[in-house]
């Protein structure tokens, strides 16, 4: 799982081994070993039910493993308690506390390690200009704010302590559109400018594109996969980190045979085919490649591009191009991809 | 404007029933405290005389001792309460209805039937506590039976279910995650417990701590049945004006310096309370 191949040019900051956690005989999670490397923007995807929770909780220290253990920067933490952990985790819920002002809630990690009053508001008003909320925050209820603010009150709070990493728990799921995006990026840009490492938890493929250095893909407890978001995008290791990760075409091969297409392929003996939407095309004689017959069921404007549904021998089949694309439902045309140009997976 | 006639007029069966049953009772009372001391009329000369006596006629102890013991049980009562509560709660669904209800069952049998079989309980000699350990250790013990002990005693056994189920409620109030976020920022199980959850149930707190006092002040068969003579209660000092001494203006103007006591501990508690809170939640 650990990544091999390149030289270690930064210090580990988390090592999990073998990190197991068990309810009764439900495997929430099952033996995860990874390392999370110094400043890195590290994010977890899955699916609910995936344990992506479990796993920051065990490492935030607010669970313990059944097996395995945890290393920070090499010392074992495994039985360390939450609060002597030099981490701090933003809640899905956020948890703020409502029975304290915004202030009262940025300040409480310095509070708790006995900070006197007047210098923890300066840190705190720091910290509130540190995330575009300003010192006039300082007073006002954390009830009165709205759902951004909120979001904003959270993450000071958590940064308050000088954690060495942060963790996230979708913490961004619960707020509109827009609001994600602008808090992604920002996200994203604080993590830059501190050199801070961040384990981020989502199950929305599109954020972790957005933020990460790297991904790891979970399913029933287990890591399926770890790369770049180009790496997890490009080449998935199988159908449901293909499937997780967007739309796709997923075609079988069979003895260098295209099941559905009847045709053959050099490259691939046995597996599946991994076709993006944006690699199937409306195709000329002269192109390279597969082509076949296709009609168009559906066309989704999507801004700046459209999606089309396609009937074919193959069954419906998904392509994007160009918001220029000038067709029609009932349109028939031909289509293709090039089978030696596709990632192929073996399951 | 026709909701509010309706709803006028769904209020007006309580407001008759507490003008009726509540108002007017303490308006004679209040009436009666006015009057000349040992006269049965209302018509007599207004006068503060037996509030001036209530003041220097031997009225401070049962005063003192009833504000005392209702202090000292209820704070007693909060400190159980508290880690029962809690564990209640975590434990909510695994055998806590059967505690709950061993705790609960209790309040239906009456006051002093339970206060009797806890005076059979710590009797001396033959005594069901001092007879066993005579019997099964061969020892003597003697017993707190008729003491203020035993009042205090009394008076927590039959008030903790009174803050034991509002602290419940309270222990509610508090989510899981709250109690991780102050973890995660550094907080000791100390800290948590003072910066967030006792804040956070205190709604529950203040209304069982408030209905433990005002019942431990109107307390009066704990110090009859387990205090003997040791001690007169507020209750008792009372009760002997409008009884045995046949005073009733004393006895009124006792009653409203009770009701006014009350008053004044229930009212600034009450106002800092967010019942919608905790009827929402």
């Amino acid at each position: 799982m650990t990544r091999t191949a390149e030289p270690a040019q930064r210090q580990t900051a988390l090592s999990l081994i073998g990190l197991s956690r068990h309810f009764g005989t439900f495997k929430a999670l099952d033996s995860i070993s990874l390392e999370i490397e110094e400043g890195e923007f590290f994010t977890i995807v899955g699916p609910s039910g995936s344990g992506k929770t479990t796993m920051l909780r065990i490492l935030a220290g607010l669970d313990q493993p059944t097996q395995g253990s945890l290393l920070l920067r090499g010392t074992d933490i495994t039985r360390m308690p939450a609060n002597q952990r030099p981490t701090a985790m933003v809640f899905q819920s956020l948890a703020l506390f409502d029975h304290r002002s915004v202030g009262e809630n940025v300040e409480f990690a310095l509070k708790m390690r006995g900070m006197p009053k007047p210098e923890r508001r300066e840190q705190a008003f720091e910290l509130l200009d540190l995330v575009h909320l300003g010192r006039d925050y300082y007073n006002r209820a954390v009830t009165q704010c709205s759902g951004g603010e909120r979001q904003r009150v959270a993450l000071a709070r958590a940064l308050a302590s000088d954690p060495e990493i942060l963790f996230f728990d979708e913490p961004l799921s619960a707020l509109d559109y827009r609001l994600r995006k602008t808090l992604e990026v920002e996200l994203r840009e604080l993590q830059r400018r501190t050199g801070r490492t961040f384990v981020y938890i989502t199950h929305s493929l599109e954020e972790a594109m957005v933020m990460s250095d790297r991904i790891g893909i979970m399913r029933e407890g287990k890591l399926v996969q770890i790369g770049t978001p180009a790496e997890i995008y490009g080449q998935p290791k199988d159908r449901f980190v293909a499937r997780f990760m967007g739309e796709v075409n997923i075609f079988e091969v069979s003895d260098h045979r295209l099941v559905d297409f009847e045709a053959s392929v050099s490259t691939v003996k046995d597996g599946f085919l991994i076709v993006r939407p944006e690699m199937l095309h409306p195709a000329d004689a002269e192109d390279p490649g597969l082509h076949f017959e296709a009609t168009i069921a559906e066309v989704f404007r999507l801004g700046s591009r459209v999606q089309l549904h396609l009937e074919t021998v193959a069954g419906l089949l998904v392509s994007e191009q160009p918001a220029s694309c000038q067709l029609k439902p009932n349109d028939a045309v031909r289509f293709g991809f090039d089978p030696d140009q596709t990632h192929s997976v073996p399951e | 404007m026709t909701q509010q006639k309706l709803g006028l007029l769904f209020m007006a069966p309580v407001a008759a029933f507490l003008l009726i049953g509540f108002v007017s009772p303490i308006l004679i009372v209040g009436w009666y405290s006015l009057m000349e001391p040992r006269s049965f009329d209302l018509n007599t000369v207004f006068t503060i005389a037996n509030y001036r006596s209530a003041f220097s006629d031997g009225y401070g102890p049962p005063f003192f001792w009833s504000l005392s013991f209702a202090a000292v049980t209820t704070l007693t009562c909060l400190v159980l309460a508290w880690p029962t509560a809690k564990l209640l709660h975590r434990f909510a669904g695994r055998g806590a209805a059967v505690i709950t209800a061993l705790i609960a069952v209790p309040i239906f049998i009456s006051e002093s039937v339970r206060l009797f079989g806890m005076s059979l309980f710590l009797m001396p000699g033959g005594g069901i506590l001092a007879g066993s350990v005579r019997a099964l250790f061969d020892l003597s013990i003697g017993s707190v039976l008729n003491t203020k002990l035993a009042v205090y005693l009394g008076l927590v056994y039959v008030h903790f279910p009174f803050v034991l189920f509002p602290a419940l409620l309270g222990v509610a109030l508090i989510p899981q995650d709250r109690i991780d976020a102050a973890r995660d920022l550094g907080a000791s199980r100390w800290q948590v417990l003072r910066e967030v959850e006792l804040p956070l149930a205190l709604p529950g707190l203040v209304i069982g701590a408030l209905l433990t006092f005002v019942l431990c002040i109107g307390a009066n068969a704990e110090a009859a049945i387990l205090g003997g003579q040791t001690v007169t209660v507020l209750t008792r000092a009372v009760e002997q004006r409008f009884s045995y001494a046949q005073d009733w203006p004393m006895g009124a103007a006792l009653t409203m310096l009770v009701i006014a006591m009350t008053a004044v501990f229930v009212f600034p508690a009450l106002s800092r309370l967010d019942l919608n809170r905790l009827i929402r939640r």
